[in-house]
C-alpha cells in the first residue's frame, strides 16, 4: 500500500511544481502577440489616438513586479489566495506543530506527513520556514476582516467608536494572533530580519497597517495615507517585539504599551497638523494683507 | 485648435467595437493569467464577472490614482488664478466659480473612489500641490488671456487623456461580453462617471477658446510648455 502512495503524493508534488510555471507554448503566443501589437506609431497622431494605448497596456504590465497598492473591487470575485491548495494543504497542517516545534522545517516534514505527502514534498515551499511564518502572517492579517463586527459592537452608553480607537482595537485584535505561538516568535522575528526575507516581511507589515486602517474606516487619501500607516507599521512591531518578553497575565503590559505607543503618535500627528494649519493661515492672511494694500499678487 | 476639439468629441462617440477588437489583445502576461483562470468556468452562464487580472488591476488603480492627482492639481490651479484674475477682469467671476466648482466635484468623486477601492493615492501630493499652485498664480499674474491659454493647455491634456481611459475600459468590457461574462455596476459607473467628468473638462476648454486663450502671447510656447509639463505629470502619477 506504502508504495503507490507515494507515487501518488510524489505526483501530486510534481504536479504542483509544474502547474506554477506557464508552458512553453504559452510564452510564445504570449511574445507573438506583443510583437503584433506595437504596429503602427505616426508622429503626427495626437494623444488622443490608438497607440498611445497601446503602449499605456504594455507599461502597466512591465510595472507589475513592482508593490503597487491594487485596485480593490467589491463585485468581481477575488484572485487566487497566495498560496496554491497543495501549500496550504501542508501549511495548514505545519502550522498546528508550531507551538511545539516552532517555525522550523521539523514542523513543515510533520505537516507534509499529515497532509499525506512524503516529507521531501516540502521543497515546494522554496522559502522553508519563512513561509510558514508568512503563513502564519497572512491568515492572522485575513481574520481580522471577519471579527470587525464584534469588535466594533458599540456600548450602550456610547455614542460610536472613534477611527483611533477602532485601529487600537484592531492592533490588539492582531497582536493577540500571535498569543499562541508568542514562545516562538523571537525566532520567528530573527528569520524575518534575516536580508533576503526583509522585503516580504516590510510587505506584510504595510499590508497589515493598510488592512487596519481599511477597516477602521479611514478614507484619508492625502499624505496623511503615508504617514499613518508608516506610523502604525512602526507601533506595530514594536508592540510584538514587546510581547515577546511580555509575562503579565493576558499581555496586559503589552496592552498598555501598545495603548502608550498610539497616543504618542496621534498626539505627535495632531500638533503636526495645528503647525501646518498656523503656517497656511498665516501665509493666506498676508496674501491678503497685501492684497488689500493694492498689492497686484 | 476646433479640430482637436472634435476629433476628441467624435472619437468617443463613434467608438465601434470591431475597431478595437485589434486592440484588446492581451499582454504576454494578461493571456497567462487569462488561460490559467479561464479552465474554472467555461460551464458558466451568463451571469457571473471575470476576476479581474493583474494587468487590469494595475491599470485601474494607477487611472484612479492618475485621475485624483490630475482634479487636485486643477482645483489648485484654479484657485491660484481666480484673485489675481478676478481683481482685473470681476466680470469673470461668474465662470471661474463654475469652473472651480465642477472641479471641486471631480476631486471629491475621486477621493471617495480612491478610498472605497483602497487604491494608494499619490506619493508626490506635496509636489503637484506646489507646482499646480504656481502655475496658477504665474499664469493669472501674466494676465487674462495667459491663464485662458493655461486652461486651454490643460483641459485639452486631460481631455485626450480621460478618452484613453474610457477607451481601455471599453475594451475590457467589449472582451468580457465577448467571452460571455457580466459586466458588474461597479465598471458600468465608473465609465459613466469618466464620460461625464470629461465632457465638463472639454466645457472648461471651449469657455478659455471663448475667453480669448488663443490671444495669448506667445500662445504656441505657453501651451506647448503646459501640456509637455501635463504629459509628464500624468506619467509620473500613474507610476508613484
Amino acid at each position: 500500500m506504502r508504495p503507490a502512495t507515494t507515487t501518488l503524493s510524489r505526483r501530486a508534488a510534481t504536479a504542483a511544481i509544474t502547474a506554477t510555471r506557464p508552458s512553453q507554448a504559452q510564452l510564445l503566443s504570449g511574445a507573438a502577440i506583443k510583437t503584433t501589437t506595437t504596429a503602427p506609431k505616426s508622429r503626427y497622431i495626437t494623444s488622443l489616438s490608438r497607440p498611445r494605448q497601446m503602449q499605456q497596456i504594455q507599461q502597466t504590465s512591465s510595472i507589475q513586479s513592482r508593490p503597487l497598492r491594487k485596485y480593490h473591487s467589491y463585485e468581481h470575485p477575488p484572485p487566487p489566495g497566495p498560496f496554491s491548495p497543495t501549500e496550504e494543504a501542508i501549511l495548514s497542517a505545519a502550522y498546528k506543530h508550531v507551538p511545539e516545534h516552532g517555525f522550523s522545517l521539523e514542523s513543515l516534514a510533520l505537516g507534509a506527513r499529515e497532509a499525506g505527502y512524503l516529507d521531501i514534498s516540502t521543497t515546494i515551499l522554496p522559502e522553508g520556514a519563512f513561509s510558514l511564518i508568512r503563513y502564519h502572517l497572512v491568515k492572522q492579517r485575513e481574520a481580522l476582516a471577519a471579527r470587525t463586527e464584534a469588535l466594533f459592537r458599540v456600548p450602550e452608553n456610547q455614542k460610536h467608536v472613534s477611527i483611533s480607537e477602532k485601529v487600537e482595537l484592531l492592533t490588539w485584535e492582531r497582536l493577540q494572533g500571535n498569543a499562541q505561538v508568542i514562545a516562538r516568535w523571537q525566532e520567528a522575528l530573527a528569520i524575518m530580519a534575516q536580508p533576503s526575507y526583509i522585503p516580504s516581511s516590510l510587505k506584510e507589515l504595510a499590508k497589515l497597517a493598510d488592512e487596519i486602517y481599511f477597516l477602521a474606516g479611514d478614507v484619508s487619501v492625502d499624505p496623511s495615507w503615508y504617514s499613518k500607516r508608516a506610523s502604525l507599521s512602526t507601533t506595530y512591531a514594536a508592540a510584538e517585539l514587546f510581547m515577546t518578553n511580555d509575562h503579565s497575565p493576558d499581555f496586559r503590559d503589552t496592552r498598555e504599551f501598545l495603548r502608550r505607543r498610539l497616543g504618542e503618535a496621534s498626539e505627535l500627528g495632531s500638533a503636526a497638523s495645528a503647525i501646518r494649519e498656523w503656517i497656511g493661515f498665516t501665509a493666506t492672511a498676508g496674501v491678503n494683507v497685501l492684497r488689500s494694500k493694492g498689492v497686484r499678487i | 485648435m476646433s479640430a482637436i476639439r472634435t476629433s476628441i468629441s467624435t472619437t468617443a462617440r463613434h467608438y465601434r467595437p470591431s475597431q478595437t477588437a485589434v486592440l484588446c489583445l492581451p499582454t504576454a502576461a494578461s493571456r497567462r493569467r487569462l488561460s490559467s483562470t479561464s479552465t474554472q468556468e467555461p460551464t458558466s452562464s451568463k451571469k457571473k464577472l471575470k476576476p479581474l487580472t493583474e494587468t487590469q488591476k494595475e491599470f485601474l488603480s494607477s487611472a484612479l490614482r492618475v485621475n485624483q492627482a490630475g482634479e487636485l492639481a486643477a482645483t489648485l490651479i484654479y484657485t491660484a488664478q481666480t484673485p489675481p484674475l478676478l481683481s482685473r477682469e470681476p466680470h469673470l467671476r461668474p465662470l471661474m466659480k463654475h469652473m472651480y466648482d465642477q472641479e471641486a466635484a471631480h476631486l471629491s468623486t475621486f477621493n471617495t473612489l480612491i478610498a472605497k477601492h483602497r487604491v494608494r493615492p499619490t506619493a508626490l501630493y506635496p509636489l503637484w500641490s506646489v507646482l499646480s499652485t504656481g502655475l496658477g498664480w504665474s499664469t493669472a499674474m501674466l494676465g487674462k488671456e495667459a491663464a485662458m491659454a493655461c486652461t486651454e493647455a490643460v483641459e485639452t491634456e486631460i481631455g485626450g487623456h480621460y478618452n484613453a481611459q474610457i477607451r481601455t475600459l471599453l475594451e475590457m468590457v467589449s472582451e468580457w461580453e465577448a467571452e460571455g461574462y457580466e459586466v458588474g455596476q461597479e465598471l458600468k459607473e465608473l465609465i459613466s462617471t469618466l464620460r461625464r467628468i470629461r465632457d465638463e473638462e472639454l466645457e472648461h476648454l471651449d469657455h478659455a477658446v471663448e475667453h480669448d486663450a488663443q490671444k495669448a502671447q506667445p500662445h504656441w510656447l505657453l501651451t506647448g510648455v503646459i501640456r509637455a509639463g501635463c504629459r509628464g505629470a500624468i506619467w509620473v502619477s500613474e507610476r508613484v
